[in-house]
């Protein structure tokens, strides 16, 4: 194992996410490509909450409302025969926007109020899509009898099987990594780290706070609704249930279990936990599958206390300051 | 009918109070979300009841229907409040020095964890709750109340009285002040701290109980489910009056009780909305007083 | 990053084992046996907030299967059910629909409950040609859905529920033509099935001529509904109409008493189910239930199936969707009796099939949905459902 060099590590990383969804998919088990590209989505979205709580220290609550709000948008326009190129951007952008909105007055408030402002929000919008039902159908979900999502279709490529959309998926993660990589080593990445470990410092460097923090905040939007967008076209149906509180939740103790603010942690974080009730739904047999959650708890809690700081440590966030390790 | 929807919305908010001062101490000595506390509320109301079957075997407390609630309510919230220290023990902590989100992570896992060992070893279905207060009603011209809403605003409020006391007036209590506004200090005035900190879970615990209880007598019957929604209503209740704060606690839980009685009980189809008034009242005290209605400003975390 | 590595292959071989064990598991039956395993799926909500149906699914499912297992009917052939557990969570759905048409074994579902994950499970199973009835998801759209061009599978979903609008509009005729009553508050709990049901007696009550005095929703999980029902009893209706599930339902029946409200209340089959009784405790006399199929006195196959489930099960009440995940399941076993075992066969033997059980005579139409619209109504008295007709 010590020997593996980082390259060849990637190189099978790659290997193993390309090759065996398809290789699941010949022998018959058709779940490893569902769950891979569950997987995939829920990388999105985890990605873009440790941009907001991982590298600027900014909890939020209701990220899952962003997520929903991409979706839901996506759905609308495709139903009305919006082609995916147009759909993706235009649900970027209008989430970003709402984003924004909740972004310039609630980022004034600082630590834990900002988590509740959030936390509302996301029950807000869950609420105002399960009762709005001129415009979501309400419970019933989109889209609505008679009506359809197309399958994603870029110019000449149509994503029609599971497994071309699977790639499409891919495609999306590899990306999303890559810049948040690049986030983290800009300057603007410093710029959230010298937030996360004092603002007044920060300030007193020159940096725009409010701008940074915004900037971080509407970006990581970007991911929720891509993650949105290729949710609502993998399983073709949306119903409000989907985006329970409940799922915020999960989001932030992934982002936390894996390690916050590092990248490879978040990554495993999310590959362990969704992919773990599946292991333990396979391993448990049918009479134990019940005790699948009472196991998930008691995980979540003995992993908190015996690695606080995550699966894999960021390197970086090991050599701050803590307020609460002084 | 105005007063009548007053009521309603009194009795819900005692309710809610009662839960909200245990996330509200809890966050004003640890500045921590204890997500655990709903399950404290739902395990609450299983211990009433598992006290109600033991004590109906006893002869004693057949004639005497005051010394059967008494008893009741004090066995079920002490044993409350020892869950409430267990879990402290067990899950926080080991946490004190940890990130700060460490014991957020943790509480979830708790509470992940009670839910589901209620449904899988007490009962997946509702147990229907024994009606233990005789039920009475009484007629005023402009409302009607029954004996329960009165027993629980009454037990609600001299039991935020006591705390009220307790917290103003007694060392412990001028102890636990001390250390909600500095723990390294306190400690070093020679204050156990996580003897207070245990203090604080065991009266938080022991009054999310009482709301237990409170809730099973007065809707009739409980489920293992019971606690997230009180639970997520009562913090917002914390929240608005002004986290941290004993009698901001109390003064929210009453808002939001009233606030969400109205909703439904005035506007048609308010019903399904009340849920979003209620947050959308929350998020703008917030942005605007950003303390909550009775807050004095936090310092910065 | 090497500890990364590390950790990554560990989660990856975990992983794999996974895969390799399940297929063992799934694959290696026991091969003592000369007879042909045959598995038919439950996906309910086992977990979660609607344990309680899921469990009752399950129990009714199995109950069937052990039936089939006893009887000679099968030769050579041993049932068996798997279970799935979808937690009430659409993605969580179509998990368990790609684990079950991994098993090349099952030959058929049950499930699921809510339409939320009937439908985007439905596509899978139709992508692989595995005969889906659903027991409880009422959403139109699960079986209109197969009519869309952009359904390009075979039609493989049945449900032997009713849509919401033979129930709502049943409960309208009831209302108005038996009871007499003039005008009804609606209240619904802002569910597919609920609202529905709620919208479709409004609808039909209003048509033959009643007043629908409001028209509410209310939120899932929530207790307290006495602001509410204040509000109604200004109004002054003569019965409330309630779309949704038993939960709220007693607790709503047990507050309108409280508030002095006593006008009787009727509600669909998510009602019918003996924790009604309980949650809602004395009150509950004196209201309405509506239940699809003929009542249990005059169908002997539904008594024998109420007396066998207290028998197996004495301490658990029943649970509403029973009766459906009972029938469906036998519905699934009649086909197979009746010779296929091929997944395209069971289909169509299904869509041809006439059968006789708890439910009354059921038979499918082109989209999927049960022919079978006899209604029944219990009034509840002393804790006890009383069939009327």
């Amino acid at each position: 194992m010590i020997f593996i060099e980082k390259k060849i590590f990637l190189f099978l990383l790659i290997f193993f996410l390309l090759f065996l969804p398809p290789l699941g998919q010949s022998l018959g088990m058709y779940y490893t490509l569902h769950i891979s590209a569950l997987i995939g989505i829920y990388l999105l979205l985890i990605l873009g909450l440790n941009l907001i709580l991982g590298f600027v220290g900014l909890l939020d609550l209701g990220f899952i409302a962003f997520y929903a709000c991409g979706a839901y948008l996506s759905a609308l326009l495709s139903i009305r025969g919006w082609n995916f190129c147009l759909v993706l951007p235009a649900t970027i952008i209008l989430t970003v926007l709402l984003r924004l909105l909740l972004g310039l007055p609630a980022l004034r408030l600082r630590g834990d109020y900002l988590a509740i402002v959030t936390l509302g929000f996301g029950e807000i919008m869950r609420l105002v899509l399960n009762n709005w039902d001129g415009l979501t159908n309400g419970p019933k979900g989109l889209p609505r009898v008679g009506e359809a999502i197309s399958s994603p279709k870029f110019f000449f490529l149509t994503f029609q099987s599971d497994l071309s959309f699977y790639y499409l998926i891919l495609f999306f993660v590899i990306l999303g990594i890559i810049v948040s990589r690049r986030l983290d080593n800009s300057r603007i990445g410093r710029a959230w780290i010298a937030i996360r470990e004092d603002e007044l410092a920060a300030e007193t460097c020159g940096i725009n706070v409010d701008k940074v923090k915004l900037f971080a905040f509407c970006f990581s939007a970007i991911y929720a609704a891509t993650a949105g967008v290729l949710y609502t076209h993998w399983i073709k149906f949306i119903s409000p249930e989907s985006f329970t509180f409940w799922e915020s939740v999960l989001l932030v103790s992934m982002v936390v279990l894996g390690g916050m603010g590092s990248i490879p942690g978040v990554i495993l974080a999310t590959i362990l936990v969704i992919g773990v009730p599946e292991f333990l739904r396979g391993l448990l047999g049918t009479q134990l599958v019940n005790y699948r959650m009472l196991f998930f708890g008691l995980g979540l809690v003995l992993m908190v206390i015996f690695r606080p700081q995550g699966i894999v440590p960021s390197k970086r966030r090991e050599l701050e300051l803590h307020p609460s390790n002084e | 009918m105005f007063f009548q929807q007053l009521l309603n919305g009194v009795t819900l908010g005692s309710i809610y109070a009662l839960i909200a001062l245990g996330y509200t101490m809890v966050y004003g000595i640890l500045l921590m979300i204890n997500f655990a506390h709903s399950e404290i509320f739902m395990s609450g109301a299983f211990f009433g009841y598992f006290f109600y079957q033991l004590f109906s075997r006893i002869s004693f407390f057949q004639e005497k229907i005051f010394f059967f609630i008494f008893f009741l309510f004090l066995c079920s919230m002490f044993s409350t409040a020892l869950l409430g220290i267990f879990i402290e023990q067990v899950a926080y902590k080991p946490l004190r020095r940890a990130p700060r989100l460490a014991p957020l992570i943790s509480a979830i896992g708790v509470s992940i964890f009670i839910q589901n060992f209620f449904m899988l070893f007490v009962s997946n279905q509702s147990v229907a709750y024994p009606q233990i207060f005789p039920l009475k009603k009484y007629n005023f011209s402009l409302l009607e109340i029954n004996s329960l809403q009165i027993f629980i605003i009454f037990l609600s409020i001299s039991l935020m009285l006591v705390l009220r006391f307790f917290i103003q007036y007694t060392k412990l209590g001028k102890a636990t002040r001390a250390v909600s506004q500095d723990r390294e200090t306190a400690s070093l005035m020679g204050i156990n701290v996580n003897r207070i900190i245990s203090l604080t879970f065991f009266i938080g615990a022991g009054l999310g109980g009482a709301a237990g209880i409170l809730n099973g007598m007065y809707y009739g019957s409980i489920k293992y489910n019971m606690g997230f929604l009180p639970g997520i209503k009562a913090f917002t209740a914390a929240v608005l009056g002004g986290i941290g704060n004993i009698s901001g606690a109390m003064f929210g839980g009453y808002i939001l009780g009233i606030c969400e009685a109205f909703t439904a009980g005035f506007i048609p189809g308010g019903a399904e909305w009340k849920d979003v008034f209620a947050f959308a009242i929350l998020i703008l005290v917030l942005l605007l007083k950003p303390s909550g209605l009775l807050g004095t400003q936090l310092k910065k975390v | 990053m090497r500890k990364f590595a590390f950790l990554l292959s560990f989660v990856l071989s975990l992983s794999t084992i996974n895969y390799l064990l399940s297929t063992a598991f799934l694959g290696c039956a026991p091969k003592k046996e000369a007879k042909k395993i045959v598995r038919i799926a439950l996906a309910a909500p086992i977990t979660g907030d609607l344990t309680a149906m899921g469990q009752g699914m399950k129990k009714s499912a199995e109950m069937a299967i052990e039936e089939a297992n006893k009887s000679d009917e099968f030769e050579g052939i041993k049932l068996e059910l798997v279970p799935f557990d979808d937690r009430f969570d659409p993605k969580e759905a179509v998990n368990v629909a790609n684990q079950i048409v991994s098993d090349t074994k099952i030959v058929g579902v049950v499930g699921h409950l809510n339409s939320g994950c009937s439908i985007p499970a439905s596509r899978v199973y139709a992508q692989h040609n595995l005969v889906m009835i659903s027991p409880a998801s009422t959403n139109p759209k699960l079986t209109l859905q197969q009519l869309e061009p952009s359904w390009q599978w075979v039609r493989n979903v049945f449900r032997v529920c009713t849509t919401d609008d033979v129930q709502g509009s049943f409960g309208a005729d009831f209302a108005w033509g038996k009871l007499k009553l003039k005008k009804f508050a609606v209240i619904h709990d802002k569910t597919p099935y609920g609202q529905g049901l709620a919208e479709e007696f409004a609808k039909q009550f209003k048509k033959i001529g009643g007043t629908v005095s409001s028209f509410d929703g209310i939120i899932v999980g929530e207790k307290d509904f006495k602001a509410l029902l204040t509000r109604i009893k200004a109004d002054k209706p003569d019965g409330i109409y309630f779309g949704g599930v038993y939960n709220e339902c007693g607790l709503i029946i047990r507050q309108a008493k409280e508030l002095g409200l006593n006008v009787p209340l009727i509600s669909g089959d998510a009602c019918f189910s003996p924790e009604l009784i309980k949650i809602g405790g004395p009150a509950t006399g004196n209201n309405y239930i509506t239940m699809v199929g003929a009542s249990p006195e005059r169908l002997p196959q539904a008594k024998e199936f109420l007396e066998k489930y207290k028998t197996k099960y004495p301490k658990v009440d029943s649970q509403p969707y029973d009766h459906y995940t009972y029938e469906a399941t036998k519905i699934i076993l009649q086909a197979i009796k009746m010779g296929s075992l091929e997944k395209k066969e069971i289909i169509e033997t299904v869509r041809k099939i006439k059968y006789n059980g708890v439910l009354g005579e059921t038979a499918f139409d082109e989209k999927g949905d049960t022919l079978n619209k006899v209604i029944s109504v219990y009034k509840i008295k002393e804790g006890k459902f009383i069939p009327l007709n």
